[in-house]
């Protein structure tokens, strides 16, 4: 019986056999009760800071569901919502405030959040000196915790707390009795939120379950399960929304969402956001390079094909700038400046400065796998080679080109710096005072703009922005106006947030201050 | 024997001493941020500069290389500026998912290529020749990542037979986790008795693992091909099928012996290399591997990955060139380990 | 005697349909890499864009369709000829510079030279080779000799470790003793006898490396690390298309099947090569 010809149907026939159980088994797995899940797909790595005291990057698409705020910016209204705390006030002077918190909030821990945990986990973000610790290290002298859910918070200055605290990095709640980076490091988190962390793997997955002691109460429709996970092939993902696997990608090629827009199944939320892109010029280069000449500059800027780039590389989803200042965000204004396309006018510029027909050339740095910068680069290429002016365009690792932009000597620093931004809270400070006050060494200042006037300018706009939105806003403008005519960077454009998701999530709201973050507690699933 | 080993394994350490010395100055020449990676691109100038200190990139380069290495030998590997984990804690994360796609596609390239291979040499010139050629050079020339869309396309779009991305689905992680014990999904599942995790681990490692298997294959096939019209050309052969020795026994027992050792050669070194070559295959397929690791860490020069990962490659390969040495002086008993 | 070898060859060639072919369109390639700037239709879109008739599918007007900036990609195709065929010769000559002595001197000596030699390719071979590329670029400028030379530096250890491994198993044989017996040189044994017993292996070594070496260089260009765009670089055409592979699949496809007619072609050449080359094989008289 077991010759060597029925030892291959026998092997053939067990084989068989296992598949067979196996499959089943795989089967059966699956029509158990099932708990309802949804899956982000996000196109970068995710945890690469555990740490709420320390995050400062894409991990807020998690923290925000782990841990929460003490209230929330809602961009449309430019209204601050409650979130931890019910209610507060300030003094008249604007230097005390006091936060009066919910009740019956408790940590994943399961201790109470009290006002005394919520100035202590504050503090501790001051004191570890981390990346946003300046948020609230800058304004606050100190915090009082008055009674089990009262905290008064003493400022130096008349600074807009409210934005701060609602502001979508260093602000988090977490117990601070725990909290320790190594503990944070090894996948923890102590947090309110209404999703505690199940498992995670390494910094590319996620899986959160919902925390049945959450205080608002899990009355309606949610989510039981949520999975985070990287998925950084564009077509994946894209592949993922269309079969269902995915409920959510925070970003997708314009190509493909405009493929997708005919998909009855699959929705783009398309809203504006607070990111923007911007073209940096080097002003501190030595006078006998073209571009510390500010008409050369401007001629530059003269020479951006700003229609081209909006129809043709992002496909109509942005706007162009004007100014720095994205006009989603208060502080923008139709008053800014904005330059247009106009390559008689850049001729003229450019003969006035003494480069009749060009004759330089000029370096221009962008992240490597940028296709949209790459794009824009090439058409001003086109656009500045009829001018006589020859730009390199030098695609790098992120990391080189900052190196790059912080070489000791200006001269060898890039030309042109192409550098994308957005806010940490819903402050023009951000894009003003981060990117053009002078800084020994530069950190993101690529422009190397030094103009005290203009710092003057911006600073006071922050002193009266808590008490007179509309001085601040003229300050803002007139500050805007200054970097124009000065051209020390150009805006190229103002971009709208492009979330694809299916159509059968619901409750999803795009907020420009959180952006990409989904509160998956007001969400839910409906076929 | 011995003296050989210890030989070779004292050199070995020598071999690794030079990488880490070397990769650490290239690693130091590329222009790079590694604060901005530490505390945050959005952070101010002070937190910058305290983290310069806390990062020890104050010190001169010869210390921060040497404290380095104390605190590698002592199993420290140093924190990834990127993850801000240990970079041990990376690897061991991102490594068993790595092996098991490789194993699983190096197996597919030598059970498949090598016979496929041999077959074309014995029916050389006819049609199963010409067919199988081409075969082998698509696997090789046409690119990794447009095979790995192609197949998604093709097997989960239009088929539906076969899922898109992950290790597992996103059900079974959730209703059948695996209890992991060395990380691999596909052993875990199998020594646990998950077989509901099994099976969803088997068909989810059958994409990328042809897909990395495509080069390797043809190349495999390639080669034995060539050396096996070689061998198969010797006097020996004429005299054993003279001496009415089976055709399969000449071809395996005495042919394939001759034949196999470039091919062994270069298998090896394909195995090292996978471990961080496969990243468009890892990234289209969303596998968590040690390549998106791998070249995270070089796109953000991450040192202290940077250093970790390659130091683990150096050892791998001196691992498997030294199998291989040993085998083909196995295979060919002219060799003598001298 | 070279006549009569050169006949010989060129009788082998004739008869074998497949290398014919191969050899056809390598000249092909040539021919075209030299002929690009008149062959192409649409000469300029090597540097000029167009970006109202971007992603537009193949048709009669753009043989392959345009990319994402609406330059035609056939003649970005044929002007990438030059430089794909470029990149890939002078990487592989390099290596094979690097390699091959070393693999020779490595294989037959045997002992400590054999020893250090291996120890060094086994250095260089842990290398992340991108992490190589990225400091020689680093050091001497972001172009694409630089990227050249860069994967070079990282392939010869491939060589070197193929010839060793057929070095040895040469070494041993009868005909190498027989010819050292009767008073051949060093030198003369190592090229006649060495190198033409190994041909088989590095050939199709070689030939296979074509592809893979295009596609190394073209993740250093996409990095900005070798060829700037828009040079026309089939590898960077692929590596720029990935992202738009879903709706505009000819960005991808016809660059790939460039690298892919060419690698065929090299190879069947290869093995083409090997038959006239390897005597063993011309003495069967396939």
């Amino acid at each position: 019986m077991f010759t060597r010809k029925n030892y291959g149907r026998f092997g053939t026939a067990i084989g068989g056999a296992i598949l067979l159980v196996v499959l089943s088994f795989a089967a059966i797995g699956f029509s158990q009760g099932q708990p309802e899940v949804a899956f982000y797909a996000d196109s970068h790595a995710i945890m690469t800071y555990w740490d709420p005291s320390l995050s400062y990057s894409d991990e807020v698409f998690v923290m925000q569901n782990m841990y929460e705020l003490l209230m929330y910016y809602d961009a449309k209204t430019e209204e601050v919502n409650p979130g931890l705390a019910r209610s507060w006030d300030k003094s008249d002077d604007g230097l005390t405030w006091t936060f009066h918190l919910q009740e019956g909030v408790k940590f994943h821990t399961g201790k109470p959040v009290t006002a005394d945990s919520v100035k202590r986990a504050f503090e501790r973000t001051i004191e570890m000196e981390g990346g946003p610790s300046y948020i609230w290290g800058d304004p606050v002298d100190h915090f009082e915790a008055v009674d089990d859910l009262t905290l008064k918070i003493f400022l130096n200055y008349p600074a807009a707390l409210d934005i701060l605290a609602s502001g979508a990095y260093g602000s988090y709640v977490f117990d601070p009795d725990v909290a320790d980076t190594d503990w944070f490091n090894q996948g923890n988190e102590c947090g309110s939120g209404p999703y505690m962390l199940e498992s995670h793997q390494g910094t590319t997955e996620v899986l959160l379950t919902k925390f049945e002691d959450y205080w608002r109460g899990w009355q309606g429709k949610h989510f039981d399960k949520v999975v985070v996970k990287t998925v950084e092939q564009a077509s994946t993902r894209r592949l993922m929304l269309e079969s269902g696997q995915a409920d959510f990608t925070d970003s997708l090629p314009m190509p493909d969402i405009d493929a997708l827009e005919g998909n009855p199944d699959v929705d783009v939320v398309r809203a504006s956001s607070w990111q923007n892109s911007l073209a940096l010029f080097n002003t501190a280069k030595s006078p006998e390079h073209p571009i510390s000449n500010p008409l050369v500059r401007k001629a530059l800027a003269y020479a951006l094909p700003y229609k081209k780039i909006i129809d043709g590389i992002m496909f109509g989803n942005a706007v162009q700038a004007r100014g720095v200042v994205p006009y989603a965000l208060w502080g923008s204004s139709d008053r800014v400046k904005q330059y247009t396309l106009s390559p008689e006018t850049a001729k003229v510029l450019l003969a006035a400065a003494g480069y009749p027909d060009g004759g330089f050339s000029l370096v221009a740095t962008y992240s490597s796998g940028d296709s949209v910068v790459r794009g824009m680069g090439e058409l001003w290429k086109e656009q500045l080679a009829n001018l006589g002016v020859d730009l390199k365009l030098q695609a790098m690792p992120f990391d080189s080109t900052i190196a790059k932009g912080q070489a000791e000597d200006p001269n060898d620093r890039q030309d042109i710096f192409f550098f994308g931004w957005f806010p940490d809270n819903a402050d023009p400070m951000s894009f003003l005072f981060s990117l053009f006050a002078a800084a020994e060494p530069p950190v993101l200042n690529m422009s190397y703009y030094n103009n005290p006037v203009f710092e003057a300018l911006i600073l006071q706009a922050l002193r009266v922005s808590a008490t007179n939105r509309e001085e601040a806003i003229n300050l803002y403008v007139e500050a805007q106006n200054m970097l124009m005519e000065d051209c020390a960077g150009v805006g190229l454009y103002d971009m709208d947030i492009l979330n694809v998701k299916r159509a059968s999530l619901k409750g999803y709201v795009p907020n420009p201050c959180y952006t990409n973050v989904v509160f998956w507690y007001d969400c839910y699933r409906e076929e | 024997m011995v003296a050989y080993l210890t030989r070779r394994i004292a050199l070995a350490f020598l071999v690794m001493v030079g990488v880490s010395i070397i990769v650490f100055l290239l690693a130091r020449v590329i222009p790079s941020d590694p604060v901005g990676r530490w505390v945050g691109i959005r952070a101010k100038a002070e937190q910058r500069e305290r983290a310069r200190i806390e990062l020890g990139l104050d010190k001169p380069l010869y210390i921060q290389y040497l404290s380095y290495m104390n605190g590698f030998v002592h199993g420290n590997w140093g924190t990834s500026l990127y993850t801000h984990q240990p970079v041990l804690r990376d690897i061991a994360t991102y490594l068993p998912a790595s092996l098991d796609l490789i194993i699983f596609g190096m197996a597919t390239a030598l059970i498949l290529g090598i016979p496929l291979g041999i077959l074309s040499a014995v029916k050389n010139g006819t049609i199963i020749d010409h067919a199988s050629r081409v075969f082998s050079l698509a696997g090789i020339a046409l690119p990794t990542f447009w095979l790995a869309m192609v197949f998604q396309l093709v097997f989960f779009r239009q088929l539906h037979i076969l899922p898109l991305s992950g290790r597992v689905s996103m059900l079974t992680a959730i209703l059948n986790p695996i209890n992991h014990i060395t990380g691999s999904n596909l052993l875990d599942s199998l020594v646990t008795g998950n077989f509901a995790a099994l099976g969803s681990a088997l068909s989810h490692i059958i994409l990328p693992g042809i897909t990395l298997a495509a080069a390797p294959l043809g190349l495999m096939a390639r080669m034995s091909r060539a050396t096996m019209l070689e061998v198969l050309g010797e006097d020996y052969i004429r005299t054993a099928r003279a001496y009415g020795i089976s055709e399969i026994r000449v071809l395996i027992v005495y042919a394939l012996r001759n034949a196999i050792a470039p091919v062994l050669t270069v298998g090896a070194l394909l195995f090292a290399e996978s471990l961080v070559s496969t990243f468009l295959v890892e990234s289209v397929f969303t596998w968590p591997g040690l390549g998106f690791y791998a070249s995270n860490a070089i796109l953000t020069v991450d040192y202290p990955a940077i250093m970790g990962v390659t130091i683990l490659i150096s050892f791998t390969y001196i691992f498997l060139n030294l199998i291989v040495d040993i085998t083909q002086a196995f295979l060919d008993p002219r060799i003598r380990i001298s | 005697m070279v006549l009569h070898e050169i006949r010989h060859a060129l009788r082998l060639i004739r008869r074998n349909p497949l290398t014919l072919t191969g050899l056809s369109i390598v000249l092909l390639l040539i021919l075209v890499a030299i002929l690009a700037p008149w062959l192409a239709p649409y000469p300029t879109d090597v540097n000029t864009s167009h970006i109202a008739s971007k992603f537009q599918p193949p048709s009669t007007i753009h043989l392959c369709g345009t990319d994402e900036l609406g330059r035609d990609i056939f003649s970005r195709l044929l002007f990438g000829c030059r430089i794909s065929l470029t990149v890939g010769l002078f990487t592989i000559g390099l290596s094979l510079l690097i390699g091959l002595p070393l693999g020779v001197i490595a294989g037959y000596s045997g002992g400590w030279i054999d020893e250090v030699i291996m120890r060094i390719s086994d250095m260089v071979l842990s290398f992340p080779s991108l992490l190589l590329a990225m400091a020689i670029t680093a050091m001497l400028g972001p172009n694409l000799q630089n990227a050249m030379i860069a994967i070079a530096v990282s392939w010869w250890p491939w060589y070197t470790r193929l010839l060793r491994s057929e070095a040895i198993s040469v070494r041993e044989k009868d005909y190498i003793a027989a010819a050292r017996a009767i008073g051949a040189s060093w030198g003369r044994v190592i090229f006649k006898h060495v190198l033409r017993n190994s041909l088989t292996p590095i050939i199709i070594q070689v030939s296979v490396d074509f592809g893979a070496i295009i596609m190394t260089s073209a993740a250093l260009s996409f990095l900005g690390l070798g060829a700037q765009p828009p040079r026309p670089e089939w590898g960077l055409m692929i590596n720029t298309g990935r992202d738009f592979f879903l709706n505009s699949w000819w960005l991808v496809t016809f660059p790939g099947l460039a690298i892919f007619i060419t690698v065929l072609s090299f190879n069947l050449v290869g093995d083409g090569a090997r038959e006239i080359l390897d005597p063993r094989l011309s003495r069967r008289g396939r």
